[in-house]
């Protein structure tokens, strides 16, 4: 059928134009509910009429005070680290699972993806016993979060990496070995620049995971050193603050400006899709 | 000259694996075999004995509060899963098949909610649910209540928000099942005389199924194991499988019931994921 045939057609059939509203429907369910914590925090009064009532930044004001700002700053602190130790653990690991067939490498697989198929909730249980047991009270709270996120967030790193050795063209490592470069060399300057947006990739992936984070968090926090999540989920037995929806919205900002920075730079889609088609 | 002759036989993947092996191994099994032996021993007093035990699983399995608790879980597990699959697979079909210039950018904004915490995602619904809350606002203004209604704490309240948190998640499976679907199918069952709904349920549906179960078993697995959205939208009645494990190792210190708890978790999850991976769910892929 011509294209042209195709759109009129699709136009005015009525399956598509249905499936068309219901797609509507469910963006609007989708994003419906960041939209409105975004337009209440814009409320004159401590209510959270929408459409908001008067338009006040005293909310943000308060948004940016120490008491949000520490927390929001040790989830930085707390991202930024796990995201370049989880990458740094797994481009080894990575490499060694593309390159070679070993035996035990089946478990290896298994030990690596383990942290995302089990409820993280349940490693956070698991790791603050494990801290208790060893004595190792005093690193509750910053080291436990970190050894935690770490776990956690490393199978993203390795997947992205994994999917970026395995466009890899075939050979190039034979290649450059045979123009001379020892195995280091060859991976300094051939293999790593070629995975470079699959590193870059597995760790913004890891630092999102990290920031988002809450099932793990809940257990390993201690006063003074919490998350962002631990935080506003302990502030909301408190009720509606409008304050809360303002530090909701910088918390989504955040990560959202990092990838659309990183999208920009070395490019993320491919990775979000690409493991998809190779299923 | 032995000496380094043998130590060169040490393979190469040993140097890659050791250091981030040893990590999974040290701070991910053995927590949970940790967590695991608990689950086998009393505590008393707030302190586990070496006492072996399977005293907390049979408590966990008859007593009816946590019966309904794992009740409650299953339920919201399977209604999140649904509503999901029913949300999630218009707007998959529509991300693929669309022709439309904004095809990136759609694509984007279904997959962005997953950018932010779900705290953030199921605060969005705290604001519209209170009793003082958005919803009450707009049916108190169009006279459809005459006064206001808490919907939460509830389970239904549980389930609209993951519902919403775990959408890409459903989103994301169905769309790789269906990008593997070839359009040309599509085509050649309407050049045969299949009207496009008919195509739909006849050639669409069936290849794409393993998509919709893989994602429904994602999205039941993540749900049931979710804890900030039943924190923030639920309440003591409205306990589920992770607020109970929360409740019983932070505030009654009770680690065996709580290690049972958390053991049951894991085998759900553990073999719903196997039963996903089997019918290919992405999460199993490297």
């Amino acid at each position: 059928m011509p294209r042209i045939l195709t759109r009129r057609w699709r136009a005015t059939s009525g399956p598509w134009a249905l499936l068309c509203t219901v797609v509507g429907f469910v963006y609007l369910f989708s994003l419906g509910p960041i939209l409105i914590t975004a337009a209440v925090s814009f409320n004159q009064t401590n209510r959270s009429f929408f459409p908001p009532r008067g338009f006040s930044l005293r909310w943000w004001e308060r948004a940016f005070a120490p008491e949000w700002i520490d927390p929001l700053l040790f989830s930085l602190k707390l991202g930024s680290l796990t995201a370049l130790l989880a990458t740094l653990l797994a481009l080894p690991l990575a490499f060694a699972l593309y390159r070679y067939r070993f035996a035990g490498r089946n478990a290896l697989i298994a030990l690596t993806l383990g942290p995302l198929m089990l409820p993280t909730l349940v490693t956070g249980v698991g790791l603050l016993q494990l801290f208790q047991y060893l004595g190792w009270r005093e690193y509750i709270g910053f080291t436990a979060l970190l050894v935690g996120h770490v776990v956690i967030c490393m199978p993203f790193a390795v997947r992205t990496v994994s999917i970026s050795l395995q466009t890899l063209p075939p050979n190039v490592e034979l290649a450059a070995a045979s123009l001379g470069a020892t195995r280091w060399l060859a991976m300094r300057h051939v293999v790593l620049p070629l995975i470079k947006s699959g590193v870059v990739a597995g760790a913004v992936f890891a630092f999102i995971h990290s920031f988002t984070d809450v099932n793990l968090s809940i257990f390993l926090a201690r006063p003074g050193e919490v998350p962002i999540t631990v935080k506003i989920l302990g502030f909301l037995e408190f009720g509606f603050a409008p304050t809360l929806a303002a530090v909701s919205v910088i918390t989504l900002l955040l990560p959202l400006i990092l990838v659309a920075i990183v999208e920009r730079v070395s490019g993320l889609g491919d990775f979000i899709y690409g493991d998809h088609r190779r299923g | 000259m032995t000496e380094t002759g043998q130590r060169r036989r040490v393979p190469a993947y040993w140097l890659l694996i050791a250091i981030p092996a040893t990590v999974l191994l040290a701070f991910f099994v053995l927590p949970n075999a940790l967590l695991l032996s608990a689950s086998f021993l009393k505590s008393e007093a707030q302190q586990l004995t070496d006492q072996v035990t399977l005293d907390n699983y049979r408590f966990l399995f008859t007593r009816p509060l946590y019966l309904e608790v794992f009740a409650r879980t299953f339920i919201v597990g399977l209604a999140v899963g649904v509503i999901d699959i029913v949300l999630g697979f218009p707007l998959a079909y529509f991300l693929v098949r669309t022709k439309s210039r904004w095809k990136g950018l759609l694509i984007a904004l279904s997959l962005a909610p997953l950018l932010a915490s779900v705290v953030v995602r199921t605060y969005g619904w705290y604001i519209i649910l209170n009793r003082f809350g958005v919803a009450n606002d707009v049916l108190l203004g169009l006279g459809v209540i005459s006064e206001r209604i808490a919907f939460m704490p509830s389970t239904g309240a549980i389930v609209i928000g993951l519902a919403h948190a775990l959408l890409p998640y459903a989103v994301l499976t169905i769309m790789g099942s269906l990008n593997g679907i070839n359009p040309n199918l599509e085509s050649a069952a309407m050049s045969l005389g299949a009207s496009r709904t008919r195509t739909f349920f006849n050639v669409v549906l069936p290849l794409s199924l393993p998509g919709i179960a893989g994602g429904f078993i994602l999205v039941f697995s993540i749900a049931i194991s979710a804890y900030a959205t039943p924190a923030i939208l639920g309440g003591p009645a409205t306990q589920v499988a992770a607020t109970a494990i929360y409740t019983f190792i932070i505030q009654l210190l009770d680690w065996s019931l709580g290690a049972a708890l958390a053991v049951v978790l894991i085998v759900c999850s553990l073999s719903l994921l196997y039963a996903a991976s089997r019918m290919g769910a992405r999460q199993a892929t490297l």
